[in-house]
């Protein structure tokens, strides 16, 4: 049943130029960040590579997420949905490995980068690829946080903006920045609970396994949420 | 066998249904009508678990739709008001979908039943409303439910679609309870075995369709004034 709906979800995205335009312009983007720093600053870095896509994903996530149930309430084939033998959560799951998967194609599709990489210079590929796990774990817990939102309203853009606020807050508040103007009390306590703090230890190829943990947990209660607001629909 | 008894759904301060209680037997056709916002299309969404009741309880073959919820609409065939449908996709796609998850194997037979097999490979948003129609019929058949809950299956189309609607309507009640929702009175008086009149939540009337040309609408008449 699950996978009938996740291949449903999926083939919307597939078969629409929308899921295309969404993730070429990703690639586009994050490409071009990283031959810029290699031909204007002289660097060639996967950490900075790894450092800036979650401000990328900060506007490609809510551009993919605003439509997942928004439009179904709008057009009202929620009702269809949800008048069909299936559970809730399996509605909720099967949207959110169709979104975290459009995301894993979007993060492929940077993988000439490493590739070019090793040609400049001599790379080592678990690093790589822990660097890349940890955006897959960020992806899934801000894809389960926006699809809230997206449940929420009937209204895409509202679901967008708010969605973008809502992962800008989350990353502003694990960056220096933020470091700078709030009392250091506070920011210590508040940094354990930021995606970038987690996500700084995978960048530098530390797997730690609080920070998976702390990914994990919080796009489980994220669906969690997404599944209590479906059930309570009035 | 549907059995719902006192009834109630309140929304914020709107009473949209209000003590509802009725029986049906098996094989039944029955028309549910009313003016607009009258409560039809909240009670058959309250019929189908899709909303939760304010108080009340709804029981389909003894089964309740929130607490047993995927039992219950294993046994229920519903096309919802509007007859909203995934558009993007193509017919054979859409029906392919509904039949997986309702596990339905015969899906070709439905189809030539309901007579989609000229427009099976075209995108739903390429159709008529006609067949867009049909699309949501043939999906409400998926699964063969003991139970059909239609909610104006006729709305917006012309009279020939209508009554295309109509005779595959009759067709199905051979084997199928019927609860169908419907602003046209001579689509009652001509398919449906018992009435059901709602006005402001309330069931104003049920029993058996008055006999004769014009009856259902002078009763209409008669029990939405008073």
């Amino acid at each position: 049943m699950f996978k009938k709906l996740y291949q449903k979800e999926l083939s919307y995205y597939l078969n629409n130029p929308l899921g295309y335009i969404i993730l070429i312009l990703f690639s586009v983007f994050a490409n071009f960040w990283y031959v810029k720093d290699v031909f204007v600053v002289g660097t060639a870095s996967m950490r900075a590579f790894f450092d800036s896509v979650p401000w990328f994903l900060m506007i490609f996530i809510p551009a993919l997420t605003m439509r997942i149930f928004a439009e179904e309430k709008k057009v009202n084939t929620i009702e269809v949905l949800l008048t069909l033998p299936v559970k809730e959560w399996q509605i909720v799951f099967a949207k959110f490995f169709a979104l975290l998967t459009l995301i894993i194609i979007g993060l492929l599709l940077t993988v000439s980068l490493p590739l070019s990489l090793s040609i400049l210079s001599k790379i080592y590929l678990p690093e790589v690829l822990v660097g890349y796990l940890g955006l897959i774990l960020f992806s899934a817990m801000m894809v389960a946080f926006s699809m809230i939102f997206s449940l929420l309203t009937k209204n895409q853009i509202i679901a967008f903006l708010v969605s973008l606020l809502g992962i800008f807050s989350f990353l502003v508040s694990g960056s220096d920045f933020f470091a700078g103007v709030v009392p250091r009390l506070i920011n210590d306590v508040i940094i354990y609970y930021t995606p970038l703090y987690h996500l700084s230890f995978f960048n530098r190829s530390i797997l730690e396994l609080r920070s998976i943990v702390y990914f994990v947990s919080f796009t489980l209660t994220f669906l969690l949420v997404n599944k209590f607001f479906l059930e309570n629909r009035d | 066998m549907i059995v719902v008894s006192s009834l109630s759904k309140i929304f914020e301060k709107t009473i949209a249904v209000d003590g509802v209680s009725f029986k049906t037997k098996e094989g039944e056709i029955i028309g549910f009508l009313g003016p607009n916002g009258a409560g039809k299309t909240t009670t058959m969404r309250l019929l189908t678990g899709y909303l939760k009741s304010t108080s009340g309880k709804v029981s389909i073959n003894n089964l309740d739709p929130i607490k047993n919820r995927l039992e219950v609409l294993k046994n229920i065939g519903y096309l919802p008001e509007n007859n909203p449908l995934y558009l993007e996709m193509k017919v054979s796609e859409y029906l392919e979908f509904v039949s997986q998850v309702k596990g339905e194997k015969n899906i070709e037979q439905i189809t030539k039943e309901v007579g989609l097999d000229e427009v099976i490979n075209k995108k739903i948003e390429e159709l008529s409303r006609g067949y867009k129609q049909r699309v949501g019929l043939a999906a409400a058949l998926c699964g063969n439910p003991k139970i059909l809950i239609l909610d104006e299956p006729t709305s917006g189309l012309d009279p020939l679609e209508q009554e295309k609607i109509r005779d595959l309507i009759k067709k199905l009640a051979k084997r199928k309870t019927i609860i169908f929702s419907t602003h046209i009175l001579s689509e009652v008086e001509d398919i449906a075995s018992r009435l059901i009149i709602i006005n402001k939540g309330k069931i104003v009337y049920d029993g058996v369709k008055p006999k004769g040309k014009g009856a259902v609408e002078k009763l209409f008449k008669k029990v939405v004034k008073n």
